[in-house]
């Protein structure tokens, strides 16, 4: 806060008691209720209150123990301020300042926190994905501006969406020099924002830059908040996989873009923390702003920045170094920059080998690294040997070396070489895969040749893992992967693609054995474990009866046999294993059926019922094996037991290829059969466990249990489940295998490659708009009629019409589509409307993707960043998705008499066939004039004429109509907004209205000549007289008979009398004639003399007025002085300070 | 942007109505071909395209393509709609045939659906309406799918000649619930049905007798009821069936039956069918085997929680269904022993992840 704000001084309480009152303690009787109707009344509000503080318990299924780092999205129009205050709190996280932020970066902020920001650009299809998935929001605001468009449209998309956390960041107080002006300022913004978002919501102040960043104070405060904040699961994330990519990179050979000039479809790999909920492979992901997409392959990689570990955790307060820790590939972390196909390195001035006694960035060490390498890859692959267990000595020879097929580490479950020999041959197919994307990498980046050989892709992704002359912070770095891997177990190095950098990059031909050193010594430290029991194991399962356990997972999912085969013990043909891929692109035959199993499959019935067979029925006559099965009944008593003797099915262990939980647990029984000090205090524990139990069964009343409210309940169950899952597949170690059955849990960080992609997405990459790969569910995959409740928004300013295009931002999904409104009309129909009501509701039915019903959407017309007004069109919720639709609009046929008998009547021009009539016959008619029929039968001739009935005779001039309802279906038209695939991300066009391309391209609108309004010529309408007949006329009463009589022609008494007048009446008359006339000509005189004084004053009033305007004008002039010098003072101030407001991006 | 769902493919005309319906829940296309393309009449059989026609009334926008043999189909899953529907079985198999595929979609339609369909009730290859009612609609119980849900059997018609009608209510739901079975408990209870229409009524209670002389000495809780259908409610051929069921402490269910062939006296049917029950608890589990697919189903469509549950060895139609599951959805399931230290115990213990499938037909307002 600048010096010159003044603030109130703190004023002391006048009331001195106050605080002594208070030492005394609570005084219960003071809030004694005085009745007991009161008390009663006090206890109904009390637990009102605790009623409303609940809420529907969701399940979070973020994982507790390592949760995928905290979106923090800031979010800002131009010029507020957001690379500032992204740069300040990665400053205040990890001690270093970036100088080009882009994309996410990832920062360590305490023991099981981690902080992903990103910064929000302006525009609109950013601030939708980026609402979608931020789980707090820095919501920045200019002070001495105000509120803009962008922050109400990002509200609104939120809201749309499901709404995170927002906090709210006011910058920009220091340009406002009165104190009392910035109160102000902040009063009429919060409340503003307490509006929009809710009462008591955060709204931080930010005064002054210092440096290039916000004052360490407030951003300490700020970054405070961040880490205390709490979450509420969101129900569309709490039910999708997704992932925000920060760091993209294109593995499409060479050779193929340079054939297709940069044109052919990519392979691109995409790198980021999954989050939501488990990510199957198999399923389809959308990354917004690109298309639909299926993943080729999920990696699960080591965490680049993970939470500190075990050792770490047993000192108090967080070291330094891992403060320090940042993973953010696409900004330029110490001189480091990760681009979709390069690797930049940003070097100082001046450059030279063996100065390190300067400190040096990573950029330059890697450089200096890669300077050092004694042999090329190649070298050190043809030095390098393979060996099939980690215990063999010796390796194999091959023809070359880096024969091993890449698709390798795709392969299911791991085969009976246990995770050792996979982890060799993944480790080795890693230095094929190396092979082959070494070649396709034209570094023109790093000079030396050698160095061109060394940069492939896989060493440029590690920044650590140097010499030791590297700077602190790198050592760190290596220190900490190194422990990661020590506690995980050998998998992880294999996948860690830092180790696969340290194996070729450095110096191959001394770290690749060491490496295999590690391997070996890992087994070793294994092999006692399994090959101890080995012996015992065999012992035993020759003397036991032969063991019916079978590998169950194995043989269904990653064997060709039959079922049958299967249940008849059938050994797996090692040959033939299946690589657990049953979905087929093409025509390919994956299922091919043996054909000794077909042509006993032909008289084999797809039945529920077993077949009975008597032969194995009978063995149930016999009186003791049914005396077997009654341990199974209530009346039984417990099972017999197995014996002591452990009969044990692990005997067969080269089946058992998948380390599963019967091994695991196996093992755990096994040391306890052991009689040791461990055995003994765990089996006295069970024993107290047990005892325990007994005694709360014995005197614990269940009921009494004080939180089991439906609530409390509810919650637990959650929990327990949670841990279910959690707990359910921990014993299979193996990875790959465990992502198999569960898919990726959340927290992970995933490499996903993706084939198939736009060029364009690589070429027009930009790393300031967010990547998303949101996970599909199998609903959202298909297209469909989606029926869906929508409003216009009350600050767009048109209306919407039906058959316009609209842009749906819905699920993970932006795309055009034509919708057709409609509303319901009294149950019975869905009619279509031509516009949208004014504020109210309308239902909307398009073609486009399927999402579940329920889920929130918001609409634009236009996504364009020069629309001036409010974008957001409409939001709604998703009502119905169907196949079809049944909207119906009103047609009206008319057609006109053609013939009239009394109550029936031919009518014409209403159809022009009689296949037509034949359809409607039945249907009800109706005039003009309100007279009902029915459409009867149609005419021989004239085609098209119909006989109809009507409850009156119809006129001639009556014009009849058959209301009729026609049925409209929306265009099957959706086409994705694919912004990330344009250079010009922020002008997508999509299909634009006809007025629109008229307006562009100058046409003008042609017009039809029936359209044009005319001048209707309407004859006058004759009206025959009411002829009532003779015979009818006699009959009627008196009263009923028209009473017609001829005009007379003769003067009346009255007309033609002559009046003589008396004298006396003649002299009154003319008195009032002269009276009269005197009052006529007063009148005109009073009212001549009244205009001429109007016209003065209005004379007057003109005067006044010119007066008036020039004074006006010479105080507009003075304001206007005063305006333009203050704006002069600002521009000064902004050029001063190399602020360019509203220039930027 | 791609939105083909992909296609699946599969060949030989075995578990046609698992794929099928596996194809309709997650809306990928599935092609069938080499159906009996061996065999002397290739092709789809009558009961084949019945199915067919009867999954074509129960959903909305489904395109279903026979290839001219019959060899060969392709089903575009549509959405499931529901609503009233009447559906006349082919004499060739019995109504458990359909009934079966219809209650793995019923719960995830549109509109709760009213089912009247008709043909033979009971016969030897698949389940009874009798079986139906009392120990698979107990199982989708597990699974939260109960109010509402109801098979009324309004006629029997024994095989061959049938004219049994059946009509199936099911209510609609949002989302199954996760299974969490692995108790099997004891068996605290035998019920069963004996019925018999167009045959001497005494043949119900013959039945009862000689199933009673095997169950009585476990337990006393034994309620074989003797269900006699008469008039036009008896169908158009003679036949006696027993179906038994045992269920135990946890809620587990066991059940057998077996039906009347000419020749052989009803006494004999009751023992074969007491002791196929016998044959079924010895093999144990929370799951008897006839119904392992449908709870397998459940639980692969269940929230995104571990579902796990208990059963015997799974038979070669639960084997294929898994890998198809598998195919259809991505989900494999774990598979252990149950328990561990009994080497003779052969029940195993599944688990698996649930997709969180949403009930995505469902209108909402």
């Amino acid at each position: 806060m600048d010096q010159d704000q003044k603030r109130k001084p703190h004023r002391v309480t006048k009331n001195k008691n106050k605080g002594k009152e208070k030492q005394k303690g609570f005084n219960e009787k003071a809030f004694a209720p005085r009745s007991g109707r009161r008390a009663e009344r006090q206890g109904r509000r009390k637990v009102e209150l605790d009623q409303t503080r609940l809420h529907v318990p969701l399940v979070n299924r973020t994982p507790e123990d390592e949760p995928p780092p905290v979106i923090v999205a800031i979010v800002g129009p131009p010029g507020v301020g957001k690379t500032t205050l992204l740069k300040s709190l990665v400053r205040r996280y990890t001690k270093q300042t970036l100088t080009d932020a882009k994309g996410p970066i990832t920062v360590v902020t305490g023991k099981k926190r981690r902080l992903t920001f990103i910064e929000c650009n302006n525009d609109i299809n950013s601030m939708i994905d980026v609402g979608k998935i931020a789980d707090l929001v820095l919501l920045m605001i200019d002070a001495s501006f105000g509120y803009e468009m962008e922050t109400f449209e990002f509200l609104n998309i939120l809201n749309a969406h499901g709404f995170p956390k927002v906090i709210g960041v006011l910058t920009h107080l220091d340009l406002i020099k009165k104190a009392s002006l910035v109160r102000a300022t902040k009063k009429a913004l919060k409340k503003r924002f307490w509006t929009e978002i809710y009462q008591g919501a955060k709204l931080f102040y930010l005064s002054g830059v210092l440096n290039g960043r916000y004052p360490d104070t407030e951003i300490l405060n700020l970054s405070r908040f961040i880490s205390v904040m709490k979450f509420r699961p969101l129900i569309f994330r709490n039910s999708h996989p997704y992932l925000l990519a920060d760091r993209v990179e294109d593995l499409t050979p060479r050779e193929e873009i340079r054939q297709s000039q940069g044109k052919c479809d990519r392979t691109v790999t995409l790198y980021g923390y999954l989050r939501g909920t488990n990510l199957r492979l198999g399923t389809k992901i959308h990354i917004p702003g690109v298309g639909d997409l299926d993943m080729k392959s999920v990696e699960i990689l080591g965490d680049p920045c993970p939470l500190p570990d075990v050792d770490s955790e047993k000192r108090r307060r967080l070291s330094e170094k891992q403060k320090l820790l940042i993973h953010a590939p696409m900004s330029d972390v110490g001189g480091v920059m990760y681009d979709k196909d390069a690797v930049w390195i940003n070097v100082p001035g001046s450059f030279t080998r063996g100065n390190i006694d300067v400190p040096q960035g990573e950029g330059e060490q890697m450089v200096m690294d890669l300077q050092e390498a004694p042999a090329t890859l190649e070298d050190a692959v043809s030095k390098s040997q393979i060996r099939l267990f980690g215990t063999s000595s010796k390796g194999l020879t091959l023809g070359r070396s880096q024969s091993a097929p890449s698709d390798e580490d795709e392969s299911g479950f791991e085969d009976e070489l246990g995770s050792e020999a996979s982890a060799d041959t993944e480790d080795d197919s890693e230095i094929g895969s190396e092979e082959d994307e070494e070649d396709d990498n034209d570094n023109d980046l790093v000079p030396s040749s050698e160095a061109l050989q060394n940069t492939g892709r896989t060493s440029r992704r590690i920044p650590t893992r140097v010499l030791p002359s590297a700077s602190s912070k790198f050592q760190e770095a290596i220190t900490y992967a190194e422990s990661d891997s020590d506690l995980g177990d050998s998998e992880d190095g294999a996948h860690d693609p830092n180790q696969r950098m340290f194996v070729d990059e450095e110096d191959p031909d001394v770290d690749i054995p060491s490496d295999d050193e590690d391997l070996m010594d890992e087994d070793e430290g294994d092999a006692p474990r399994w090959k101890a029991h080995l012996a015992a194991k065999t012992q035993a399962s020759l003397t036991t009866r032969r063991s019916t356990r079978k590998n169950w997972i194995k043989l269904i999912y990653n064997t060709n046999l039959t079922p049958e085969q299967i249940l008849n013990g059938d050994s797996p043909d090692p040959a033939k294993t299946d690589d657990g891929k049953g979905i087929i692109d093409g025509d390919e035959d994956f299922f091919t059926f043996k054909r000794a199993s077909d042509s006993k499959a032909e008289e084999e019935l797809d039945i529920t019922k077993e077949p009975l067979s008597n032969e194995e029925l009978s063995k149930w006559e016999d009186e003791e094996m049914l005396e077997s099965i009654r341990h199974l009944f209530i009346t039984g008593e417990d099972a017999p037991e197995a014996g002591n003797e452990r009969q044990d099915g692990d005997s067969d262990g080269n089946e058992e290829g998948l380390q599963d939980g019967v091994r695991e647990e196996d093992h755990v029984e096994d040391s306890v059969a052991e009689d040791t000090p461990e055995a003994r205090a765990a089996a006295l524990a069970a024993k107290k466990e047990a005892l325990k139990r007994k005694f709360d069964e014995q005197y614990d009343d269940p009921d009494a249990d004080p939180k089991s409210d439906f609530y409390t309940q509810k919650k637990e169950e959650i929990s327990r489940q949670l841990s279910l899952n959690r707990a359910e597949f921990e014993s299979i170690v193996d990875k790959a295998a465990r992502a198999l059955v569960e898919g990726h849990r959340p927290g992970q960080y995933v490499r996903i490659e993706v084939a198939d992609v736009p060029c364009e997405f690589i070429n027009h990459f930009d790393a300031r708009y967010p990547v998303i790969v949101g996970g599909l569910l199998p609903v959202e995959e298909r297209m469909g009629y989606v029926q869906v409740r929508i409003k216009r928004h009350r600050w767009f300013v048109k209306t919407l019409k039906t058959n316009d295009p609209l842009i749906f931002s819905l699920g993970w999904r932006r795309f055009q589509t034509i919708p057709i409104y409609s509303l319901d009309d009294h149950s019975i129909r869905m009619r279509m409307l031509k516009y949208t009501p004014e504020h109210m509701h309308c239902y909307a039915t398009f073609y486009g993707p399927a999402a579940i019903p329920n889920s929130g959407f918001c609409t634009f017309n236009s996504l364009k960043s020069e629309t001036p007004a409010f974008r957001i069109s409409g939001t709604g919720v998703v009502l119905d998705i169907d196949r079809s639709v049944k909207i119906v609009k009103k047609l009206k046929l008319t057609g006109v008499p053609l013939k009239i008998f009394k109550n029936t009547a031919f009518i014409k021009d209403m159809f022009s066939s009689a296949l037509e009539i034949a359809k409607f016959e039945g249907a009800n008619i109706r005039t003009v004039s309100g007279i009902r029929g029915q459409i009867k039968k149609a005419l021989s001739k004239p085609d098209g004429a119909f006989r109809a009935t009507f409850e009156d005779k119809v006129l001639m001039s009556d014009l009849i109509f058959l209301r009729a309802w026609y049925s409209v279906t929306p265009r099957k038209f959706c086409n994705p907004v694919t912004s990330l695939l344009l250079s010009d991300k922020d002008n997508w066009t999509g299909m634009r209205l006809t007025g629109e391309v008229r307006r562009a391209e100058g046409l003008k609108t042609p017009t039809n000549v029936n359209s044009i309004y005319k001048k209707i010529e309407r004859a006058p309408r004759r009206f025959n007289p009411l002829v009532v007949p003779k015979k009818l006329q006699a009959v009627l009463p008196y009263a009923s008979k028209p009473k017609l009589m001829a005009p007379q022609t003769k003067q009346t008494y009255l007309q033609k009398r002559a009046v003589v007048m008396e004298p006396e009446e003649k002299k009154a008359i003319a008195l009032l004639q002269q009276m009269k006339a005197l009052r006529k000509d007063q009148v005109a005189r009073r009212k001549e003399k009244k205009s001429e004084k109007q016209e003065e004053r209005a004379k007057k009033m003109e005067r006044e007025e010119r007066r008036k305007g020039e004074k006006g004008k010479e105080k507009k002039k003075e304001v206007m002085r005063v305006i333009g010098q203050k704006n002069k003072r600002e521009a000064d101030a902004d050029e001063g300070r190399g602020r360019i407001k509203r220039k930027k991006s | 942007m791609s939105l083909n769902a992909s296609l699946i493919t599969f060949s030989g005309h075995q578990h046609l109505r698992l794929r099928l319906v596996l194809s309709i829940l997650s809306g990928k296309a599935v092609k069938i071909d080499k159906i009996r393309s061996e065999d002397k009449n290739p092709g789809l059989r009558d009961y084949e395209i019945s199915l067919l026609r009867l999954l074509e009334k129960l959903t909305n926008g489904t395109v279903i393509e026979i290839s001219v043999t019959g060899t060969a189909i392709l089903l575009k899953p549509g959405i499931i709609f529901g609503g009233p529907i009447t559906h006349e079985c082919p004499l060739s198999r019995s109504i458990g045939y359909f009934l079966e595929p219809v209650i793995m979609l019923a719960p995830f339609a549109k509109k709760p659906v009213q089912l009247t369909i008709r043909g033979i009730t009971t016969d030897d290859n698949d389940l009874s309406v009798d079986l139906f009612r009392t120990v698979t609609l107990p199982h989708l119980q597990l699974f939260g799918i109960s109010d509402g849900l109801e098979l009324r059997i309004k006629k029997r018609g024994a095989s061959p000649e049938g004219g049994g009608e059946v009509q199936f209510l099911s209510p609609i739901v949002k989302q199954v619930k996760t299974l969490n079975f692995v108790e099997p408990g004891k068996i605290k209870r035998v019920r069963g049905i004996a019925h018999a229409v167009r045959v001497n009524p005494q043949f119900s209670n013959r039945m009862i007798e000689a199933a009673r002389s095997i169950l009585n000495r476990y337990i006393p809780d034994i309620y074989l009821y003797s269900d006699v259908y008469k008039g036009s409610e008896s169908g158009k051929s003679p036949g006696y069936a027993l179906s038994i069921l045992a269920e135990s402490t946890t809620g587990a269910m066991h059940c057998a039956e077996a039906t009347s062939r000419p020749g052989v006296a009803p006494e004999d049917i009751a023992l074969q069918a007491t002791r196929a029950l016998l044959a079924e608890l010895e093999k144990g589990g929370c799951v008897d085997r006839k119904h392992q697919c449908l709870v397998l189903l459940f639980m692969v469509l269940g929230s995104e929680d571990v579902g796990r549950c208990r059963m015997g060895e799974p038979t070669t139609r639960t084997i294929q269904f898994l890998r198809d599951a598998r195919a259809f959805f991505g989900t494999s399931f774990k598979i252990v022993q149950a328990d561990p230290e009994n080497s003779n115990c052969t029940q195993l213990l599944y688990s698996c992840y649930g997709t969180g499938y949403i009930n995505a037909n469902r209108t909402i307002a």
